[in-house]
């Protein structure tokens, strides 16, 4: 990776991609995919709750862009971040709609696909990471498991305590900023 | 951006708020706009997402212990864990084990939760070699409604574990003092 091209905003990158055309600037593209795709597959995770579709979603999107950006078809490419973000938008409607298939990707991009193998997502130490949330307070490690295990909104978690949304919205906050720093991050 | 520290970052409340799907769309919006163009703030939503999948992991191994709920207990079935039940009235004692294939055991602890403020856990855990260990857990979360107090035990504890009584005590606990709610003993013995 030439150090240039990570000195260089997403903007100025897409402007690049977009400048040598055909001609492919391979550095500058895999450096807008390292630095978009974990957005992408988070997007992809929040919205349709699936790893695996996250990583369509990954594939699919920076295809598509990658694709506009040679071609000259993404006019205003030093707004990169906002187009993504639409197109992201754009196909979790068609997923959740049922309309997008995978092998639609294969067909249009064939093993190109594997171009944007997107990196592999952060993992916790996991024995670390259980016994952080063993010793997080009863009522912290309930929440905690309502809202990342059975994916609870607060209201949720509320109604099947007998709490408040409030206090339950109080009590994940504190069990978290617990977890991140029990986990050597940054608890703030 | 290319990853310098963000001049004004999200509050981390606000991306777990955007991370459970608490937040209308007119304010997912403009985080989601935000972590997009800013690699630190997309750092922080991928600590997040860590954090989550972490303890869905964690929860479907059996290594975490809790008390959890009933819809809880469901969507562990729902994701397809096998789950073994006792259920335990005030003063019963149950013979218990659990499976190599078993994902959890919950035990459904039966005590009348009404007009119940605070609830304590004695807990009282014996091998069987003359030391016998203690520890109390205090403000277990509980529905009053259900009567119950389901406890999910580590199922990757209980699966190493040689034969052991665990008796639990439950307290309820006011303003006065406390008073028992039941006791209930599993005699554990391996599979």
């Amino acid at each position: 990776m030439s150090l240039d091209v990570e000195t260089l905003e997403d903007g100025a990158l897409a402007c690049r991609i977009a400048a040598a055309g055909p001609r492919l600037d391979a550095a500058a593209e895999a450096e807008l995919c390292r630095r978009l795709a974990p957005r992408v597959r988070l997007y992809g995770l929040r919205h349709l709750r699936d790893p695996h579709a996250a990583h369509d979603l990954v594939q699919q999107v920076l295809l598509m862009t990658l694709e506009r950006l040679r071609d000259g078809r993404l006019r205003e490419p030093e707004r990169i971040v906002s187009f993504v973000l639409g197109m992201c938008r754009m196909v979790v409607l068609e997923i959740r709609r049922g309309s997008w298939r995978r092998e639609k990707l294969l067909a249009t991009y064939g093993d190109t696909a594997e171009a944007v193998e997107p990196p592999e997502p952060l993992a916790l130490d996991a024995h670390k990471l259980a016994a952080c949330v063993e010793a997080l307070a009863e009522r912290e490690r309930t929440v905690v498991v309502l809202t990342f295990f059975a994916d609870k909104s607060g209201d949720e978690v509320a109604r099947e305590l007998g709490l408040t949304a409030g206090n339950v919205r109080v009590i994940r906050h504190r069990a978290i900023a617990r977890l991140r720093g029990c986990m050597g991050g940054d608890a703030t | 951006m290319t990853g310098a520290r963000c001049a004004e970052p999200i509050e981390f409340e606000a991306l777990v708020a955007y991370w459970v799907g608490e937040l209308p769309a007119a304010a997912e919006a403009p985080i989601e706009q935000h972590f997009f163009g800013c690699a630190h703030c997309a750092r922080r939503v991928e600590e997040l997402a860590a954090l989550a999948s972490g303890i869905r992991a964690a929860v479907r191994s059996g290594a975490v212990q809790a008390v959890i709920t009933q819809p809880c207990l469901e969507t562990m079935r729902r994701q397809g864990m096998r789950i073994r039940e006792y259920r335990l009235a005030p003063g019963e004692r149950v013979a218990c084990t659990i499976r190599a294939d078993d994902d959890a055991v919950v035990g459904r602890l039966q005590a009348p939760l009404a007009g119940v403020k605070r609830v304590d856990a004695l807990h009282s855990l014996d091998f069987g070699d003359g030391q016998v260990q203690q520890w109390r857990a205090e403000d277990l979360p509980f529905d009053a409604s259900t009567g119950e107090v389901l406890s999910l035990p580590s199922a990757v504890a209980l699966k190493r574990s040689p034969a052991h009584t665990f008796c639990v005590r439950l307290l309820a606990v006011d303003e006065s003092g406390e008073r028992p709610l039941g006791e209930y003993t599993f005699a554990h013995t391996p599979s």
